[in-house]
């Protein structure tokens, strides 16, 4: 074995620090206090040691009273760990949008919608400065870092009116949300003075996690606890167990989660290099091997593909709430003389976090509870003929359906996260733009998308906010100015609380916000007192405050412009026939 | 079936039911009903006024008013009826005076650029998305001025250093490249306007140099891209053009029927 | 790879925003100023920024900081406040839609002056809003001359009281119309009677509103058939489906013929002309639903099986194809056209005289060897006094023929009388044979004609005539009645069938006998008064709705 280079390796994913002012003295600090003095550092291996992971991984944040450290709704990258100060979790009732930084989800009244009637005359992204006042119970304030925080203002009345509890030094938050990609299920804030908080980034907590048992059992635990037995219980392939056998099951599942937690950003450099390609993404199940259990995917997206010459070819994706693997499963307990492999390479497309049935815990307590109808059928023998068999099922095999072309156009755009995405059949849109001065007159003069987009033959998916099932923009939007609607799910922004970071912006791997600079009713540039100019995150909003849904839609002629949930390819289908 | 083949089915069915139904009433109540013109006249202005309505429905797309898809097939099937209960308002006979000449003139004009139009709006997406290069058409000017200055910067800039290219460049595809051109050509799907340009670069090539070549082979490249642009720009605009009919005559017929409403009751008795 | 072209690059970073009238002129370079163009197309392009005007504590002045997008610029703002960077004006372009707004603006601008001008001058107008020209009647001066006389608008005020009034007149008059323009149901609900504005100009002429029958159960306007504006000439003729809007609706029908019941069946006669054949009225009246010429029923004199009740005796059969009709003079031949000659405007025929028609060869020469002598005709008593001066009359004969001296006249009366005398017995014999013969019990004697071609035959008045022997055994003739008119109740205009011989529809050739009614069926006509038969099979083409006005009651 040839001798070892002195060379330190640096990992890649540490180019960037996630807060670059940590210090030695700080990381000396952490490593004497629990959960970190516990841990023993020689089981992490060279490349990624305890020390680094907290250095890089990690930033200690001091919050000041009533501000808002996780927001109920969003989506957070890193979990937190009190270090010192006291902070207070908001159980009931949820607090109101408004107390978020975010608007009220609410449909315009009848003299706002014919107050559209002139409000084409308005100059483009203008603003009166009332619409742009804060709210009087929510302020926004940068600390010293320049860093944006939303406060409570009048914390005595949210105390009284709201039932909350209290966190303390040790507790540890977040960590579900950040790590299954899942939003906040409650606002937290400090409640003392000065909070200091460890903020882990979920590749840090990742790390943590495999390294440290006693840490991965805790939050296995808290996982399986809070979240596992109530989304188990939803999902149809259980429904017949008792509740012992759930618990059973539920004690027993494995957890994953592959590829990158900012995939978009990784995606958009990818495809601008145009090297988006099937075989470079991760593989959780591969083609020819034993079906070790059934894949259920909890968040994100994988490709289901199959080996066609020297590539791969995509059958489908599937998304949240679908599973992968139960045909062989199911075939092999059922024919244990005549087993088969998994037929199918399932790849993770970004990010994605699944859950893994074991197959004997498939055989032990599932499958025999099934009735035989829910069975799925039996696999066919005959190995090059599995897309005549597939065809029968119209959920495995849409590739016939949509067409290839289209199927690879969508997946390499990764255009199945838009449960929204607007949809253009070309063969039919005469280019009138009706769509576009529809959105316009709906939005005080201003189009949110743009009519135009990646195209494949007769379909073009706009530049148009599409409502992602997995909404990277919301990742890091440091005021929740973006945010998803509580009804209907929408993702939109309220613009009085944008402060035009960029961030969603960024990370958008579509192209569907545009930042634009604002101006007064005058038409006149508003200027910030840093005298640059004032830009907001623009997209659309799905017309969520808008009677009779999304105006495009309703506003094309000829019926060649839908919003379509992209995950259903079905639909997809259906609509390309029509 | 397919949903537009379903609604062409139940559009061209219901059309011709309610045709033949209005003719059917027409035989009965032609010569019995008093003011039977007046009927069929207050018929054919309600169809119209409906038809023309559709244009106030896309200005306020914000009310919900119903999809404007539905209205669009409304307004297709509609007004392919209204000829039914003109041809009867007229009593099958050209209009022997001047106003009345005119507004049946103004009623042919505005209902053959309608159908005019279905044709184009039908017709011309197809070939677009066949073709591609879809560009939105308020950006075409300053796409054009890029690819210009493209072929400029090879041509005549100071790297190529090629008199004959300079010189071709000068005297032939600087006119190509200037603005918008062949538009009836690129309508009627000819290929002739980028074979002539191509088949004048091809017959320059014998007289450069392989780096010439080079550069050749990007303007030809150039010339490719002007032309999509170019069809693009032709059939995008024929997709607008004919509302420069249909739209300014609907406002004069819905003005000359209102001045015929008045006429007819300032005159009225006789007209049957 | 499709063969697709390519999407082309261009900057996707803004909205584009077609909702926008105007367009930067210099976005064709790709290089649009910030600002953008006002909402009328003014440029808006000032500076690349505004500059602020920083005050910090002690300064009396401030400082001009700028606030350009992207970073401040290396020269900073002028000394006024001004920027450094003024950015090129455009001319803003309208958008394509925005074209076609300002080209809708003008096609309606052009349409209502228009309107305003050619609605707005009298004479103008008047030729511009005319639908039609005028029916003949309506546009003679007759017609303006009684229009005057009603001291109304010669032109288009003589029917329309509107006519006279200028656009805003119009307006008001089209709102005070009945029914009133929104006034639609009642459009609907009209009754066919009611007589509108247009009706009571047409009976300010057209005096009394007058029926074809009086049992008429649904009455009708004048407008309701009648359509003016469609071209000169007569007025437009109706339909069969005006017809057909009593006609053919049973109800209406059966009311019509029960209302019949209750007038004395004298009213219904149709008195047109002087001698018109009556036929009976049907009991249920002339109230059939009819949809086709087809259907009509066959005429009533063939239907009732008629016979002319002339008393004359006639034989047609004989005078037209009898061989032994002689050569009338000139050698031609008896014919219809003979004794049928059509009147003036050859719509029927003159009456039949017997001095144009009968005459030349019935010449009334009682004595065969006197051909200059004949009776008068017309009148029994003429005769008689004739017979009773038979001196008198040779003696006339003599003179007409030129014997100027009077032995010489009475010498001829003498010897005339004389030889009349040995054919007769008496005055009376004479006088009852010249009355009361026939030409079968007649004397069997040739007579000489006048010209040496054809032969008169004289074998008494009864030879054609009904003669009876009245009081003191005077002879009377029955006064013949022969009807000009067979079917009053429809015209028949015989100069358009000249293409037609008579005897395809009149069989005068088998007709002996005078009470035949030799006319044409129904069903004859019906041969070419059909669809199949292409000739007009309308109502209209044979009857009139309206009574002539010498006709009326």
């Amino acid at each position: 074995m040839p001798p070892t280079p002195p060379i330190v390796e640096r990992p890649q994913r540490w180019d960037a620090a996630f807060d670059p002012a940590m210090t030695d003295a700080d990381v000396d600090r952490l490593l004497s206090i629990p959960p970190f003095s516990k841990m023993s550092p020689e089981k992490f291996p060279s490349r990624t040691p305890l020390r680094e992971i907290l250095r890089h991984d990690a930033s200690i944040r001091r919050y000041r009273k009533g501000e808002i450290i996780v927001r109920q709704g969003d989506y957070g990258t890193s979990a937190f760990l009190i270090l010192s100060g006291a902070t207070r979790v908001v159980l009931k009732p949820d607090l109101p949008p408004s107390l978020l930084g975010r608007q009220a989800p609410v449909k315009k009244g009848i003299f706002r919608t014919l107050a559209q009637f002139w409000s084409d005359r308005r100059p483009p992204e203008s603003f009166r400065r009332a619409q742009l006042r804060q709210d009087a119970n929510v302020g926004a304030r940068q600390n010293e870092n320049e860093e944006v925080r939303v406060f409570l203002q009048d914390l005595p009345r949210v105390l009284d009116k709201h039932r909350t509890e209290e966190m303390t030094a040790g507790d540890v938050f977040g960590e579900i949300a950040a790590l299954s990609r899942m939003p906040r299920t409650s606002t937290i804030f400090a409640a003392s003075d000065t909070a200091d908080l460890l903020e882990i980034r979920w590749q840090g907590l990742r790390d943590l996690m495999r390294f440290d048992n006693q840490l991965r059992q805790h939050i296995d635990q808290i996982y399986r606890a809070r979240a596992l037995a109530s989304y188990l219980r939803a999902t149809p392939m259980f429904r017949h167990l008792t509740k012992e056998q759930l618990d059973q099951v539920a004690a027993q599942i494995e957890f994953a989660t592959y590829g990158d937690y900012d995939w978009s950003g990784e995606y958009k450099r990818l495809a601008q290099a145009g090297s988006v390609r099937p075989e470079k993404e991760p593989v959780i199940v591969q083609e020819g091997d034993y079906p070790n259990g059934v894949v259920l995917l909890r968040a994100g997206f994988a490709r289901v593909s199959r080996k066609f010459g020297s590539g791969e070819r995509t059958l489908n994706y599937i998304g949240a709430g679908q599973f992968f693997g139960l045909d062989e499963i199911a075939h092999n307990w059922r024919h244990p003389q005549q087993p088969v492999n998994v037929r199918y390479s399932l790849r993770a497309i970004g990010y994605t976090h699944l859950l893994i049935v074991p197959t004997r815990v498939m055989e032990q307590l599932v499958l025999p509870t099934l009735t035989a109808k829910e069975l799925p059928p039996p696999v066919s023998l005959a190995a090059d003929e599995p897309d005549v068999r597939a065809a029968e099922r119209p959920n495995e095999n849409v590739r016939d359906q949509v067409g290839g072309d289209v199927l690879e156009f969508l997946t390499e755009n990764r255009f199945f996260n838009g449960t929204a995405a607007m949809v253009i059949d070309l063969d039919r849109c005469t280019r009138c733009d009706d769509c576009v001065r529809a959105c316009a007159s709906t939005h005080d003069n201003n189009p949110r998308f743009l009519r135009h987009g990646p195209s494949s033959g007769r379909l073009m998916i706009a530049n148009a906010c599409m409502h992602c099932a997995d909404p990277v923009c919301m990742i890091g939007c440091p005021t929740g100015a973006i945010h998803r609607e509580s009804f209907a799910g929408q993702v939109v922004i309220n613009p009085v609380t944008c402060i035009g970071c960029k961030a969603c912006y960024n990370h958008c791997p579509y192209d569907a916000i545009r930042m634009v600079d604002i101006r007064d009713e005058t038409g006149e540039f508003m200027v910030g007192e840093d005298l640059k100019p004032i830009s907001k995150a623009t997209k659309c909003d799905l017309c969520v405050e808008n009677h009779g849904g999304p105006a495009c839609e309703r506003a094309c002629p000829h019926g060649a412009l839908t919003r379509m949930n992209l995950n259903d390819l079905e639909t997809l289908a259906q609509w390309m026939k029509r | 079936m397919t949903r537009f083949r379903r609604q062409l089915l139940i559009g061209s069915f219901l059309l011709s039911l309610v045709s033949v139904l209005a003719v059917m009433v027409h035989w009965r109540f032609n010569r019995t009903l008093p003011n039977y013109a007046y009927l069929t006249g207050w018929v054919l202005f309600a169809a119209m006024t409906l038809l023309a309505v559709y244009n106030a429905r896309k200005k306020i797309p914000f009310l919900p008013l119903g999809s404007s898809e539905a209205w669009m097939q409304i307004h297709v099937y509609a007004g392919f009826f209204t000829v039914v209960p003109f041809l009867i308002h007229l009593n099958f006979h050209v209009p022997a005076g001047w106003f009345e000449g005119t507004l049946a003139w103004l009623y042919v004009l505005v209902t053959a650029s309608g159908i005019a139009g279905l044709i184009l709006s039908r017709v011309l997406p197809r070939r677009l998305s066949t073709r591609g290069g879809e560009v939105i058409y308020e950006k075409i000017p300053a796409i054009r001025h890029d690819l210009r200055l493209q072929a400029e910067a090879l041509a005549l800039g100071a790297e190529t250093k090629s008199p004959v290219i300079a010189e071709f460049y000068a005297r032939q595809l600087s006119v190509f490249f200037a603005g918008p051109k062949n538009f009836w050509r690129h309508l009627l799907e000819s290929r002739q306007p980028l074979n002539a340009v191509i088949v004048e670069l091809e017959e320059l090539r014998r007289y450069l140099n392989d780096q010439e070549r080079a550069v050749l082979e990007k303007l030809a490249q150039l010339a490719r891209r002007k032309d999509g642009l170019d069809y693009h720009h032709a059939l995008q605009t024929a997709l607008k053009l004919w509302l420069f009919i249909h739209v300014p005559l609907t406002y004069s017929l819905m003005i000359f029927s209102l001045v015929h409403i008045v006429l007819v009751y300032a005159f009225s008795g006789g007209a049957r | 790879m499709s063969e697709q072209l390519p999407a082309p690059d261009f900057d996707s970073q803004n909205y584009e925003r077609p909702n926008q009238k105007w367009i930067c002129g210099h976005a064709a370079e790709g290089k649009p100023c910030r600002p953008g163009p006002s909402a009328r197309g003014r440029c808006q392009a000032t500076f690349e920024c505004a500059p602020v005007l920083e005050k910090k504590e002690g300064e009396p002045k401030g400082r001009w900081r700028c606030t350009r997008p992207g970073g401040a610029c290396e020269t900073g703002p002028l000394p006024d406040g001004t920027c450094c960077r003024p950015i090129p004006k455009c001319s803003p372009l309208p958008t394509l839609r925005t074209r076609r707004g300002q080209f809708t603006l003008a096609v309606v601008t052009a349409t209502v002056a228009a309107l305003l001008i050619l609605l707005g001058s009298p004479p103008l107008r008047t030729k511009f809003i005319n639908p039609g020209e005028l029916s003949t009647p309506h546009s003679s001066d007759a017609f303006a001359k009684r229009a005057r006389s009603n001291q109304v608008d010669q032109t288009c005020g003589a029917c329309h009281k509107a006519g006279a009034l200028g656009p805003s007149g119009m307006t008001a008059a089209a709102f005070h119309a009945s029914p009133g323009p929104l006034e639609i149901i009642k459009l609907a609900q009209a009754r066919t009677a009611e007589m509108t504005a247009i009706d009571e100009s047409c009976q300010r002429c057209h005096t009394g509103h007058v029926f074809h029958q009086p049992n008429v159960v649904r009455d009708i306007s004048c407008s309701f058939c009648h359509a003016e504006h469609n071209g000169a000439g007569p007025i437009a003729a109706t339909t069969d489906a005006h017809c057909g809007f009593c006609h053919g609706e049973a109800d209406v029908m059966a009311a019509a013929s029960l209302k019949g019941t209750t007038f004395p069946p004298d009213v219904f006669h149709v008195a047109r002309g002087q001698n018109v054949f009556q036929a009976a009225r049907p009991p249920g009246g002339f109230t059939n639903i009819l949809a086709r010429f087809a259907e009509h029923p066959e005429f009533r004199v063939h239907a009732d099986k008629l016979r002319d009740s002339n008393t004359l005796k006639f034989n047609h059969a004989l005078h037209v194809a009898g061989e032994t009709i002689p050569k009338l003079p000139g050698g031609r031949g008896l014919d219809c056209a003979f004794c049928h000659q059509p009147e003036a405007a050859g719509v029927y025929f003159q009456r039949i005289r017997f001095e144009n028609h009968c005459q030349v060869c019935h010449s009334l020469q009682f004595d065969p060897e006197t051909p200059g002598l004949t009776l008068p005709h017309g009148n029994p008593e003429f005769v008689s006094a004739f017979l009773h001066s038979l001196p008198r009359q040779y003696a006339d004969l003599a003179a007409r023929s030129g014997m100027t001296r009077t032995e010489e006249q009475q010498r001829f009366a003498r010897e005339k009388l004389e030889r009349l005398q040995a054919r007769v017995t008496t005055g009376e014999d004479l006088e009852r044979r010249v009355f009361f013969s026939t030409a079968t019990d007649g004397p069997e004697t040739r007579l000489g004609s006048v010209s040496g071609g054809t032969h008169s035959l004289y074998p008494g008045c009864a030879y054609c005539h009904e003669v009876k022997s009245g009081a003191q055994h005077k002879a009377e003739i029955t006064r013949p009645i022969l009807f000009e008119r067979w079917l009053p109740r429809g015209e028949f205009t015989h100069a358009k069938h000249s293409g037609v011989a008579c005897a395809q529809c009149h069989p005068a050739a088998t007709s002996k006998d005078t009470g035949d009614i030799i006319l044409p069926t129904q069903r004859s006509c019906v041969s070419c008064h059909s669809a199949s038969g292409g000739v007009s099979d309308s109502c209209a083409t044979c009857h009139t709705y309206h009574k002539s006005p010498s006709a009326r009651r």
